[in-house]
C-alpha cells in the first residue's frame, strides 16, 4: 500500500506540475450567437478543463505548457483555439454532424464513436419505446445491419433468437451476451413448463436509454469469454440535472394474425367427408367399413355439424401499455424513476402477457472525486402460453386436426368431451386447464467511482440479476391431458441468481508534451457466479371440482424434486487505446477467463484483440474536400471464447432418477471429456465510415470473416454405446459477410424533412471442418463439411405420377430418375438454408411541421422454411382421422391429371407424408414492421395546459407481409431453424398512443 | 512511461487482491450426478444401478410399449382402428422405413439398457451373495434385450444362423463403432449370459425382477426360437418342476389380469416390467393405447383372433365388446389400469412354459404334448385339444396365439416359423398379406446408427435402401 502511494504521488507530480499559472476567460456561443451552457473547455493533451455556465462563460486556469484549447459541446462541432498571450477567448461552435460526436457505450465504459476502432451499432431510446413488442430483443429487428432477430412464436413474452453475423456454433450457444447496466445477465428462456418464455420480457423497453451492438473483435473482446456471438450492451435511463420532467406514454390497440394463407384453410365438414370417402375407396375398404368409419368421424348419415375450430381458437387480442417516468436532480444528485404496465393478448386463445415494472436510478456526486450510482430495475410478468407442436392440448394443432364435424359445444351449450377422435376440446381446456408463468426479475447495480487523480479512476461495480419463475399447470381429471392421471397439477419454481463484481482502473495520459498522443488504459478484474435453484412438484388424482387446481389437492404426489445448477467465471482483463491526434487510433484488449464448465487443466482461456482506425478526414490533404465530413477506415482482429454449454458437460457422470418400483435407481448420464475447453471465435473485420454533405448522407460498410474453431460439438456416437452424443472440441466453421448501413436526409427544409435509414447484411456460413470429415445428421438438416450450417437435407419430391396419382421422388441429387418408393438415405440432397442470404431494414421517416410518418420495412431473402406438421393436414390421407387443409383438395383424381398433390388414400398414399422437399417452402418475405403517423401538438397550444411536449399517433406493426412462395403455410418467421411448429401466430398490431411530457 | 508501467503493475496487483477468490470458485460439481466410480462403489450402489437397468426396460420403445405392440400389430392379432391417433400406423400398414422413430427408439433404448447392465456386470466388487445376485439379474436383463433386438432387427435363427444379427457390446467404450455379429454369435452370447444368470442368482425378489427360474424360463424361449427343442423342453420343465411358481386358473384369471401391483406370490408371472404410480409412461403407456376408457384405444382385436375363443373361455372376457365408430368391436382389456399404478408388461409367464414344453414334445411325444397344452386349456375353461399329428402342432401354435395374445409374441412366432402372415380385411388392402419374403419382416437398422457408424453402414437389412 505504501508503495502504491509513492507511485500515485509520482503520477500526481507528473501530471499536475504545480507551477506558475494564469487564467483565461471567454464565452462560447452558437452560430446564432446564443450562449452554449455546459460546453467543455479543456487544454489539449490534458484532462484539465471546465464547463461553461448558463451564460456560456468560462474561466480556466492555464497550465504552463498549454498551447491549445479544445472547446466542444453535445451536438456541436469541436473547435481548437491556439492560446496566445490573450486573456479572453470567445468561441463560436457550429451545429455539427451528429454522427461524429456520438458517444457510444462500449465494453466497460463509453467512447466517442469517432474514436472507436471496432464495428458497433447503436439504437436510441426513441426507436424502441412504446412499441407493441414484449421485449427489447423483439424490438430491434431490422435496426442493425447483421443482427438477425427472429421470432419463433407469436406468444406474448416468447423468446427471440438473435444471431449477430451469422451462426457461429453448432451445439454451444449462438445468442449474444446481454450486458445490462454493466451486468452480463442470464438471458433467454428459463422456463420449464411453458413452451416459450423470455427473461428479457420483464425489462420494459421504455426504461432503456440506449442499446449498443458490439459486432467485431475490437469491441467485443473485452468480454472475451462470452463474446463469441456478439455483445448487446443495454443502458437504462438516467436522470438529468435540472427541472424535474414527468413523462407519460400510453398505447392501446389490438393484435390479430399477421400472415394467413388461404391454401391452408382447414376444410369444412362436407369437404373433409368427401375426401375421406374417396380415400377409403382408394384404400380398398368395403362399403360397410366406409359407413362405419364415416359415422365414427361424425358424418351422422349426412346430418353433420360444421364447426370451425380455427375461428374459435383465433381471436383479436388486446394490446395496452402505460408508462410514466420522472427525472431530474441537481448538479450533485440526479434521479430517474419510472413505472410501466404492459398487456398483450396473443392472436389465439390462452395466450397473453401482463407486465408491471418499475425502475429507479440515483446518481450522486459526493465531490469531484467520488461518485455513486445505484439502479434497480424490477419487472413482473404474468404469462399464459398454450402448448405447441404436436401436443393435443395445443389449440393451434387442434385448429387443424380437429374435425369440423366434432363441435366444441353440445346442442345444450355444454362442452363436448366425447367423440373427439382422441383429440382434446381445446376451447373447453382453455377455460378449465391452467398454464401460467409468473416471472419476476430484479436487475440492479451498485457502483462507485473514485478519481484517484484527474486521469486515474477506480471503479467498483456490483451487479446482480435475480430471476424467479413460478410456473403452474393444471390438467383437469375429466378431459384432456389430465384424464390419464385423473387430473394432474404441476408447480415449478425456478430461481436464477447471478452476480458480477467488476473492479476497474481507468487511466488517461498524454504520452508526449503536445498532447498529440493520448493513451487510455484500463485494467480490471471480474468474478461472476450464477446459481439456479429448481423445485418441481407434480401430483395426480384430483377431485372433479375444476376450481381446485393446485398440486396440494392431488392425492398422489408423483414428482417432488429440487436441485441446483451453478456456473462461475473469473476474469482479468486489460485494454488500451492509443490516439494520435484523433487521426490514428490503435486499440488492444486482453482478457484471461476461467470457467467452471471445463476440467481442471482447461479452465482458463486467453482472449484478446487489436484494432486500428484512421480518421482520414483529419489529414491535411482532406482539408479542402468539403463534401466529406468523415472518412474513417478501421480494422480489427481478435479471439473470443464460447463456453455456452451445459454446466457439467465435461464430467463423466452417473445420474439418479432411473427408479424402479419407487426405489432409487441410477444410470450412466454423461460421457464427458476431461479435456473439454473453450470454443474459439476469431473475428476479423474491416470497415469504413463515410459522411458526406455535412452528415446528410452517412454510410458505414463492413466486411468480416469470423472463424469458429475447436467447436464445442456434440459428436454423435453409435447408439450401441448407450449414448447418442458426446461434447468434444472438434470442428470449425466460418462466417463471412458484408454489412452496409446508410442514413440519408434527402430533403431537409424548415418544415419538411425526409430521412432514410437502410441496412443490409449478407452472410455466408461454411462448416470448414468436422471430425473425420463425417456428416452429422441433424433432423431435416445436414451438418456437412463444406456446407453451411442449417442446410436442409431432404429427399426431393418429384411430383405426382399422372398415370396413377402416386407420389414420386428423385432417386438422387442428380435428378436422373424418379421412384414411386420413398427413396433411401442416399437420395437426400442439400437444398438451401434455414438462414437468410440477405436481410435488413429500410425505414423512411417524413416530417412535416408537427406530423411524422414512419415507415419501416424488414426484409429477408434466400432462406427456406420447413412445415414440420404438414404430413398430417396435407399428407394425402396420412393421419386420415384428422382434418385437412384446402390445398389437399388439389389431389390427383383422374389419370392424366397434373397436380403436385397425390391421390388421397385413407391412411396414407405410399410414404408421401414422409419428410421431403414437398414440405419445404421458400422463406423470402418483406414485412411492414412499423407504420406510424404521429402529430406533435404545437408548443403554444400545449404550454397553456402546462405541457412541454405532446404527441399523438397511430401505429401498425407487422401490418403487411409479402411472401414469395405462395405455398408457404405459416408465418415466414419460424425461428432460426426455420421450422414451423404450430405455435401461436405472430401478430400484427394496430394501435394508437399518446406521449406527454410536463 | 516508466512510471506508468510501475503504476500499472501495482494497480493490477491491487485489483487482483481486491477481487481475489478462492481457487475452488471455479470448481463446481453436479448436484445430482456422481462419477461412475462413486456410483458403483458398494453393494448398495450396485443394487441401485441394477434398478436403473430394470427402469431402462420400461422405455416406451422397449417393454413400455413397442415390444408388446409390435408382436401383435405386425402380425394378425391387433389392428389399428380406422379411428385412431396415428400411433403405429406404419406398422399396421407395413410401410415403415429406415427413419422410423419407434425402431430407432428400441435400438437406442435397448443399447442404453444394455450399457446399464454392462456397468453392473463390470463393477469391480468382490463376489458375495448380494453381488452375485445383482450381477446375475444384470446378465438376465442383458440377455433379454439382446433376445428382443436380434429377433426384430435380424432374420430368425431358424433361417440362417450365420446371417447378420446385431452388434454385441459388452464393455463400455463410447467411441466404439461395432458391426453386426452373426445371429449365432448373438444367441451364443444370450445363452452364455443366461447360464451365468441361472448360476449366480439365488433369490426370488418379486415378479418385476429376474430370478433364477425366470432366467431359465427366458432360456426355454430362447431355445424354442432357435428350434433347439430338447433344450427348450429341459429348460421349460426345470421352471415347471423346480421354480415354485403356480399357474393361473380359470378362477383367478380375471383377477390376475386386473391387478397391476408387483407380486411376491409367484403366481404365474416369471418376469414382468413394472410401471408404478410414479414411474410410468402416462398416456404413452401400453395400457393407454388399448384401453377404451382413455382417449386412445387405437389398437383393437382382429376378428379372426376373437373368433378363436369359445364363449366359455375365460380369456374371452379380456376382450370386451366396445363401441368405436358406431360399431361394436372386440377390444383389448389385458392391461386395464390406465392411472395410478399402471398395468405392468408381462414378459414371461408359467403358462408359456407349458406351451413350450408342449411344442418341444412334438412330434416325438404327442401325448405329453397334449398334456402340456391342455394344462393351459383346462385352466381357461377351453375345450381340451385332442388332435394328433400336424393338426396337434397347429393347435399348439394356435393355443400360443390365444394364450399369449397382446403380449408381443405372435409376430415373433411367425418369424421363427418363417410363415407368411394373412391378416384379413381389418387391415388396409395393401397390407393384408405379409409374406415371409417381405423385406419389412425385419426392422431396418436405424438410419441414425448408419450415419454415425461406418462399420454397420454397409450391413443394412436387405430391401431397405
Amino acid at each position: 500500500m505504501r508503495k502504491l502511494l509513492v507511485v500515485l504521488t509520482a503520477v500526481l507530480l507528473l501530471t499536475g506540475q504545480l507551477l506558475a499559472q494564469r487564467s483565461i476567460t471567454g464565452k462560447v456561443v452558437d452560430e446564432k450567437g446564443d450562449p452554449i451552457p455546459n460546453a467543455s473547455v479543456s487544454i489539449k493533451g490534458t484532462t484539465s478543463g471546465v464547463v461553461t455556465n448558463e451564460q456560456g462563460n468560462f474561466t480556466l486556469t492555464l497550465t504552463p505548457n498549454a498551447k491549445t484549447l479544445v472547446i466542444s459541446s453535445v451536438n456541436m462541432g469541436t473547435e481548437e483555439v491556439a492560446v496566445g498571450s490573450q486573456n479572453v477567448i470567445n468561441v463560436t461552435l457550429k451545429l455539427e454532424d451528429r454522427a461524429l460526436q456520438e458517444v457510444v457505450v462500449t465494453g466497460y465504459g463509453s467512447q466517442k464513436k469517432a474514436n472507436v476502432t471496432g464495428s458497433i451499432a447503436s439504437i436510441k431510446a426513441a426507436d424502441i419505446e412504446n412499441r407493441p413488442f414484449t421485449s427489447i430483443d423483439k424490438g430491434i429487428q431490422g435496426m442493425v445491419a447483421g443482427l438477425q432477430s427472429v421470432a419463433g412464436s407469436g406468444q406474448p413474452g416468447s423468446s427471440q433468437a438473435i444471431l449477430i453475423r451469422g451462426i457461429s456454433s453448432i451445439n454451444a450457444g449462438t445468442g449474444p451476451l446481454w450486458v445490462i447496466d454493466g451486468i452480463p445477465v442470464n438471458s433467454g428462456d428459463a422456463s420449464r413448463l411453458q413452451t416459450t418464455a423470455n427473461l428479457l420480457s420483464t425489462l420494459n423497453p421504455n426504461d432503456v436509454e440506449s442499446i449498443t451492438v458490439l459486432k467485431d473483435a475490437a469491441s467485443q473482446s473485452i468480454y472475451g469469454s462470452r463474446a463469441a456471438n456478439g455483445v448487446i450492451v443495454v443502458t437504462t435511463k438516467k436522470g438529468k440535472a435540472g427541472k424535474t420532467v414527468f413523462r407519460f406514454d400510453t398505447e392501446v390497440g389490438s393484435n390479430s394474425t399477421a400472415y394467413k394463407n388461404d391454401k391452408y384453410r382447414p376444410l369444412n365438414s362436407a369437404e373433409y367427408f368427401q375426401l375421406t370417402q374417396e380415400g377409403m375407396v382408394n384404400a380398398g375398404y368395403t362399403a360397410a367399413q366406409q359407413t362405419t368409419t364415416l359415422n365414427g368421424l361424425g358424418y351422422n348419415g349426412g346430418n353433420f355439424s360444421d364447426f370451425s375450430w380455427l375461428d374459435a381458437v383465433e381471436r383479436s387480442g388486446a394490446q395496452q401499455q402505460y408508462n410514466i417516468s420522472a427525472q431530474g436532480g441537481n448538479d450533485k444528485t440526479t434521479f430517474f424513476l419510472s413505472g410501466g404496465h404492459f398487456y398483450q393478448q396473443g392472436t389465439s386463445i390462452n395466450s397473453q402477457l401482463r407486465r408491471t415494472n418499475a425502475n429507479v436510478r440515483v446518481q450522486h456526486k459526493l465531490d469531484e472525486k467520488l461518485s455513486f450510482n445505484m439502479n434497480v430495475n424490477g419487472g413482473f410478468a404474468n404469462q399464459r402460453a398454450p402448448l405447441n407442436g404436436g401436443a393435443f392440448g395445443n389449440p393451434i394443432l387442434s385448429s387443424y386436426f380437429l374435425l369440423p364435424s366434432r363441435p366444441a359445444y353440445n346442442a345444450d351449450g355444454s362442452y363436448n368431451f366425447s367423440n373427439l377422435g382422441g383429440l382434446h376440446n381445446v376451447i373447453a381446456l382453455s377455460e378449465i386447464d391452467k398454464r401460467f408463468l409468473r416471472q419476476s426479475s430484479l436487475r440492479g447495480t451498485l457502483s462507485g467511482e473514485y478519481k484517484i487523480l484527474p486521469n486515474l479512476k477506480f471503479r467498483s461495480s456490483y451487479g446482480a440479476d435475480y430471476n424467479v419463475l413460478e410456473e403452474d399447470q393444471y390438467n383437469n381429471p375429466t378431459h384432456g391431458d389430465g384424464a390419464a392421471s385423473n387430473g394432474r397439477a404441476f408447480a415449478y419454481y425456478t430461481r436464477y441468481y447471478n452476480w458480477v463484481w467488476t473492479n476497474t482502473l481507468d487511466f488517461d495520459q498524454a504520452l508526449n508534451r503536445s498532447g498529440d498522443l493520448m493513451l487510455n488504459a484500463q485494467v480490471g478484474y471480474e468474478s461472476q457466479k450464477s446459481n439456479a435453484y429448481f423445485i418441481s412438484v407434480q401430483s395426480q388424482d384430483f377431485p372433479p371440482n375444476f376450481n381446485l387446481t393446485m398440486p396440494a389437492v392431488g392425492s398422489r404426489p408423483t414428482t417432488s424434486s429440487a436441485t441446483i445448477s451453478e456456473y462461475s467465471f473469473l476474469s482479468q482483463f486489460a485494454s488500451a487505446t492509443l490516439n494520435y491526434q484523433n487521426r490514428f487510433i490503435l486499440s488492444g484488449t486482453f482478457r484471461r477467463d476461467g470457467s467452471s464448465r471445463f476440467g481442471a487443466n482447461n479452465k482458463y482461456g486467453n482472449f484478446g484483440s487489436v484494432g486500428l482506425a484512421w480518421n482520414i478526414e483529419k489529414e491535411a490533404f482532406m482539408e479542402n474536400v468539403d463534401f466529406i465530413s468523415q472518412l474513417k477506415l478501421r480494422s480489427s482482429y481478435g479471439i473470443n471464447g464460447n463456453a455456452n454449454i451445459g454446466n457439467y458437460d465435461w464430467l463423466t457422470l452417473y445420474g439418479y432418477g432411473a427408479n424402479y418400483n419407487q426405489l432409487p435407481g441410477s444410470a450412466p448420464s454423461n460421457v464427458g471429456d476431461s479435456s473439454l475447453t473453450w470454443e474459439l471465435n476469431k473475428p476479423w473485420n474491416v470497415g469504413v465510415d463515410v459522411s458526406f454533405l455535412k452528415g446528410r448522407i452517412n454510410l458505414t460498410a463492413d466486411y468480416y470473416i469470423r472463424k469458429s474453431e475447436d467447436l464445442l460439438l456434440n459428436v454423435p456416437l453409435s447408439r450401441t454405446s448407450g449414448f447418442s452424443s458426446r461434447t468434444r472440441n472438434l470442428g470449425a466453421m466460418e462466417n463471412k459477410g458484408i454489412e452496409v448501413t446508410i442514413n440519408a436526409t434527402p430533403v431537409r427544409t424548415r418544415d419538411f424533412s425526409w430521412v432514410v435509414d437502410f441496412n443490409f447484411a449478407h452472410n455466408t456460413n461454411k462448416i470448414t471442418s468436422l471430425p473425420g470429415g463425417n456428416d452429422i445428421a441433424d433432423g431435416s438438416f445436414i451438418i456437412r463439411q463444406g456446407e453451411a450450417y442449417r442446410t436442409f437435407f431432404l429427399r426431393e419430391y418429384a411430383g405426382v405420377d399422372p398415370a396413377n396419382g402416386a407420389p414420386l421422388w428423385y432417386t438422387g441429387p442428380d435428378h436422373a430418375a424418379t421412384t414411386g418408393t420413398y427413396p433411401g438415405a442416399g437420395a437426400r440432397a442439400t437444398l438451401g438454408n434455414a438462414l437468410p442470404k440477405y436481410f435488413g431494414g429500410f425505414t423512411n421517416t417524413f416530417s412535416y411541421k408537427g406530423l411524422t410518418l414512419d415507415i419501416q420495412l424488414y426484409y429477408n431473402f434466400g432462406n427456406y422454411v420447413y412445415d414440420s406438421w404438414g404430413s398430417y393436414y396435407l399428407g394425402s390421407g396420412f393421419g386420415a382421422t384428422y382434418n385437412k387443409v384446402a390445398r389437399q383438395l388439389d389431389r390427383w383424381t383422374a389419370a392424366g391429371q397434373t397436380t403436385d398433390i397425390p391421390r388421397y388414400v385413407y391412411g396414407g398414399n405410399n410414404a408421401f407424408q414422409s419428410a421431403s422437399t414437398f414440405y419445404l417452402n421458400q422463406g423470402d418475405f418483406v414485412r411492414l414492421r412499423n407504420l406510424q403517423l404521429g402529430y406533435t401538438l404545437p408548443k403554444n397550444l400545449i404550454s397553456k395546459i402546462k405541457l412541454t411536449n405532446a404527441v399523438v399517433y397511430v401505429r401498425g406493426a407487422n401490418l403487411f407481409t409479402w411472401v414469395k412462395d405462395k405455398n408457404l403455410p405459416f408465418d415466414p418467421e419460424q425461428g432460426t431453424t426455420s421450422t414451423s411448429n404450430l405455435n401461436v401466430f405472430i401478430p400484427k398490431t394496430i394501435s394508437a398512443g399518446i406521449n406527454v411530457s410536463f | 512511461m516508466k512510471t506508468f508501467l510501475k503504476y500499472a503493475g501495482v494497480a493490477v496487483l491491487a485489483i487482483s487482491l481486491l477481487g481475489s477468490c478462492k481457487k475452488s470458485f471455479l470448481e463446481l460439481n453436479s448436484p445430482t450426478n456422481v462419477d461412475p466410480g462413486v456410483a458403483l462403489a458398494t453393494e448398495a450402489d450396485l443394487l441401485i444401478a441394477l434398478r436403473g437397468a430394470y427402469a431402462g426396460l420400461r422405455n416406451v420403445d422397449l417393454f413400455g410399449r413397442s415390444f408388446p405392440i409390435w408382436g401383435d400389430i405386425m402380425a394378425d392379432n391387433s389392428y389399428q382402428h380406422t379411428l385412431n391417433t396415428n400411433r403405429y400406423t406404419l406398422y399396421n400398414n407395413f410401410t415403415f422405413n429406415t427413419t422410423d422413430a419407434n425402431a430407432l427408439g428400441a435400438w437406442t433404448a435397448g443399447y442404453s439398457a444394455i450399457l446399464r447392465a454392462n456397468r453392473v456386470i463390470a463393477a469391480p466388487l468382490p463376489a458375495s451373495a448380494n453381488v452375485d445376485q445383482y450381477k446375475g439379474e444384470a446378465y438376465a436383463i442383458r440377455a433379454l434385450i439382446y433376445f428382443n433386438l436380434v429377433r426384430y432387427f435380424a432374420r430368425p435363427y431358424t433361417d440362417n444362423p450365420s446371417g447378420p444379427g446385431v452388434p454385441i457390446v459388452l464393455t463400455y467404450d463410447p467411441e466404439l463403432k461395432p458391426g453386426r455379429s452373426t445371429v449365432q454369435e448373438v444367441y451364443a452370447q444370450i445363452n452364455d449370459d443366461l447360464n451365468k444368470a441361472y448360476t449366480m442368482m439365488t433369490r426370488y425378489v418379486n415378479s418385476s425382477q429376474f430370478s433364477k427360474y425366470a432366467a431359465k424360463g427366458l432360456q426355454a424361449k430362447v431355445y424354442l426360437t432357435m428350434n433347439d427343442m430338447p433344450n427348450a423342453k429341459t429348460a421349460a420343465l426345470d421352471v415347471i418342476n423346480n421354480g415354485g411358481f403356480t399357474a393361473v386358473t380359470a378362477a383367478n384369471h380375471a383377477g390376475y389380469w386386473a391387478g397391476s401391483a408387483v407380486t411376491t406370490t409367484k403366481l404365474e408371472t416369471l418376469f414382468e416390467v413394472s410401471s408404478d404410480a410414479v414411474a410410468n409412461l402416462a398416456f404413452d403407456a401400453l395400457s393407454y393405447i388399448y384401453s377404451q376408457a382413455g382417449n386412445y384405444g387405437d389398437l383393437v382385436v382382429n376378428d379372426p383372433l376373437y373368433a378363436l375363443f369359445e364363449t366359455t373361455d375365460v380369456r374371452r372376457a379380456l376382450y370386451p365388446m366396445a363401441t368405436r365408430g358406431g360399431a361394436s368391436i372386440p377390444t383389448v382389456n389385458k392391461y386395464p389400469v390406465i392411472s395410478g399404478d399402471y398395468s405392468d408388461t408381462k414378459v414371461l409367464r408359467l403358462s408359456e412354459m407349458y406351451l413350450i414344453a408342449a411344442e418341444a414334445s412334438y412330434p416325438a411325444e404327442e401325448t405329453a404334448a397334449r398334456d402340456y397344452v391342455n394344462y393351459v386349456t383346462s385352466r381357461r375353461n377351453a375345450t381340451a385339444i385332442a388332435s394328433t399329428g400336424v393338426q396337434l402342432y397347429e393347435d399348439i401354435i394356435t393355443e400360443r396365439r390365444k394364450e399369449l395374445a397382446f403380449e408381443g409374441d405372435r409376430y415373433l412366432d411367425y418369424m421363427r416359423l418363417k410363415r407368411d402372415i394373412v391378416r384379413g380385411t381389418n387391415y388396409p388392402a395393401a397390407a393384408r398379406n405379409i409374406p415371409y419374403s417381405n423385406f419389412r419382416r425385419v426392422l431396418p437398422i436405424p438410419q441414425t446408427e448408419l450415419d454415425v457408424n461406418p462399420t454397420i453402414r454397409p450391413q443394412q437389412n436387405a430391401g431397405y435402401n
